[in-house]
């Protein structure tokens, strides 16, 4: 049992680092619904630096400077381009699931590294995890850039207005989330599952983009989220702890996706839709053009 | 935005109105680009990408072999197109055509499966009766399974994007086992595949196209009118423009998001229905049915390059199929790695984005006169900053 709460925490990891990600860019008004496309690309170059190489510092960095390459490509476009977010991050999606498959397929297979080190027995990016929860609530609640990010994701048009680089900001965001969400990635493909397959994820970056929204946009929610995922996932991959010889393999693995539906329905409770209204960043997922 | 390079004023600025011919100028662009692009894959083999090309558009539009497949694929992502195109309409995403198209399969073979098909491809089964039940019963399915993610959105305000996504892979699986490991629909000989669909159950064809294609064509044409010219659809393009205007005005959100992707998952449906038990050489749930389910996701382009207009839709379509098969085909033929339609697919979709919104930029040079920079003239006093207010 204590075996399934180790890898259930290392699962945690890789939604809650994407999730603290986007969480981030979103307080800045960002949407990118692209997760799923962010964490490929960067899970599978990250995959190929460290296999190649044979050093997970090589992959992660490769994953990071990925995820920075694509959260500046969605910056350009939502921000400078001014384009809706939602086709930006669609497409964001469909280039990291249509490019990895070709780029990544002569890889397939496992990493081949020994295993990543743990940290007293507990998967170290579930730490890395928690420290970064800390890190984005102190620099978005307690620092005066915090609050700037937040004014832009809040009212742009005032937080300009007030003297705030709207457009800098965005793009200090969307950078900063993408690195972020290139390390989810990066957890994923390197350390969680070091097995590379075509479209490997899973939509994992899906989840984790919801886990994000019903985070209320709180970094401590975000991760007990992922926690709550982490161990939901596990239990439904191993069904046989709870119930033996009930179902086939198959429909196991249908599992966690039908539960992660019934858990949105199960959270979507008329009180929580109020305050998700109230919480809600209220410039998310809106262009900004400044008057001349 | 203003710069002046040797002597020439280039100018950036935001077009005020956007004409049809910039965005369809945008979109063939972005076509041709990524085709450009994915010519560097065929490239680094040491094949002339030209020749190559040349050789997809004899293999896809001219052979006798490729032409009825270029429309057979066509018909599945012009479906799929349809599939986006109506949510969209109402500012909703359906990304979950490979679970609607699952859905709608399981539901047509279970049709046959429940008559005894599985027996034997030549076991003689009333066709008359059964092929409309399998073709009615894949709709409902797919517009049930369609339904739920619209439900959710309209009652609870649960991501669609995140809830198609979740269906998508819970059918995925579900699929697997209903054709694996002797699940009910797996065929006699064929391990991980499902069972053959008897000759007697097999859709008509008309001049060697399956029924379907016809129907697709027919659907483009419908659905322009119904989007256009009728109450609901009316009701549709004004809850996509303003879902609180459509509230005051009376619409019912829950029930709108519901029907639009019902109708979504119903075309869906149809393109499953359409491939897996209408197309000739098919006729069962493959091996790699997965990869139709990843097709799908060329509807998706479709419809936004088409820009939501299912009839614009059509060429667009006629194009992928083509050229998706097309690629495949080269693929095998050149040893390249697996994948090269995916990677057009993902390429496509980024182009088609950038160049959209390109669209709405104009660029204007001009020669430059040496005009001097206007001095601000400011009063005591006065301030330099503009403000709304003053």
């Amino acid at each position: 049992m204590s075996s399934l709460l180790v890898i259930s925490l290392a699962a945690a990891a890789v939604f809650a680092i994407a999730a603290l990600g986007e969480l981030l860019e979103q307080r800045a008004g960002i949407l990118n619904v692209g997760l799923e496309g962010v964490m490929l690309l960067s899970g599978t170059f990250g995959f190929i630096a460290a296999k190649t190489s044979g050093s997970y510092l090589q992959g992660f960095t490769v994953a990071i400077l990925t995820g920075a390459l694509v959260g500046l490509l969605h910056g350009f476009f939502s921000i400078t381009l001014g384009s809706n977010q939602v086709v930006n991050g669609m497409a964001i999606w469909i280039l990291g699931f249509g490019l990895t498959t070709y780029i990544g397929y002569p890889y397939t297979g496992p990493l081949g590294l020994k295993p990543f080190p743990t940290v007293a027995g507990l998967p170290t990016f579930f730490l890395v995890a928690l420290a970064l929860a800390i890190a984005i609530w102190f620099l978005l609640f307690k620092t005066h850039l915090g609050l700037k990010l937040r004014s832009v994701g809040e009212n742009p048009s005032v937080a300009e207005a007030s003297g705030i680089s709207v457009t800098g900001l965005r793009y200090l965001a969307a950078i900063l989330a993408g690195m972020l969400v290139g390390l989810g990635g990066a957890v994923y493909s390197l350390v969680y599952n070091p097995v590379w397959n075509y479209n490997y994820l899973q939509g994992w970056g899906f989840i984790a983009l919801a886990l994000v929204f019903f985070s209320l946009w709180n970094p401590f929610l975000v991760v007990a989220g992922a926690v709550f995922f982490g161990v939901l996932w596990q239990l439904s991959l191993y069904p046989e702890l709870l119930f033996p010889n009930v179902f086939s393999r198959y429909i196991w693995r249908a599992m966690p996706f039908v539960i992660t539906i019934i858990v949105f329905i199960v959270l979507s409770t008329r009180w929580f839709r109020l305050r998700w209204g109230a919480t809600k960043p209220e410039a998310l997922g809106l262009a900004y053009q400044r008057e001349n | 935005m203003r710069a002046v390079i040797g002597g020439y004023l280039i100018r950036i600025e935001r077009r005020a109105d956007l004409r049809w011919w910039h965005t369809t100028l945008a979109s063939v662009l972005a076509i041709v680009f990524s085709l450009f692009l994915v010519g560097f894959a065929f490239l680094r083999v040491g094949a002339d990408p030209l020749e190559v090309y040349s050789e997809i558009v004899r293999y896809a539009f001219l052979s006798e072999f490729g032409l009825p497949q270029t429309i057979n694929r066509a018909t599945f992502v012009l479906l799929a197109a349809f599939a986006l195109i109506v949510p969209l309409r109402a500012g909703l995403w359906n990304i979950g055509m490979p679970g609607q198209i699952y859905a709608a399969t399981l539901a047509a073979f279970g049709i046959a499966y429940a008559f005894g098909a599985k027996r034997s491809v030549n076991v003689q089964l009333p066709g008359e009766l059964i092929i409309p039940l399998m073709f009615l019963a894949a709709l409902a399915a797919s517009a049930v399974y369609g339904a739920i993610a619209g439900f959710l959105r309209g009652r609870f305000q649960v991501n669609e994007i995140v809830t198609t996504m979740m269906l998508n892979w819970a059918m995925l699986w579900i699929v697997a086992h209903m054709i694996r490991e002797g699940g009910p629909f797996m065929g006699r000989t064929a391990e991980g595949e499902g069972f053959t669909l008897p000759t007697s159950l097999r859709l008509p064809q008309i001049l060697g196209l399956p029924l379907t294609v016809y129907i697709a064509v027919a659907l483009a044409v419908v659905l322009t009118w119904f989007l256009a010219k009728t109450t609901l659809g009316y009701r549709i393009r004004t809850y996509g423009e303003s879902p609180r205007a459509a509230e005051y005005a009376g619409i019912n959100a829950t029930r709108i998001s519901t029907l639009v992707f019902a109708l979504g998952g119903l075309f869906a449906g149809l393109a499953g229905y359409h491939y897996f038990a209408a197309v000739p050489g098919v006729f069962k749930i493959p091996k790699n049915y997965a990869d139709f389910g990843d097709f799908s996701f060329y509807g998706l382009i479709t419809g936004l390059i088409a820009r939501n207009n299912p009839i614009a839709a059509i060429p667009v379509a006629v194009l992928f199929g083509g050229v998706s098969g097309g690629a495949r085909f080269m693929q095998g033929k050149l040893r390249l790695a697996f994948g090269i339609d995916y990677a057009l697919l993902g390429v496509l979709m980024i182009m088609m984005v950038a160049f959209q919104a390109l669209a709405h930029y104009s660029v204007q040079v001009e020669r430059q006169a040496a005009v001097p920079r206007p001095q601000l003239e400011l009063e005591r006093g006065e301030s330099r900053v503009e403000s709304p207010r003053h």
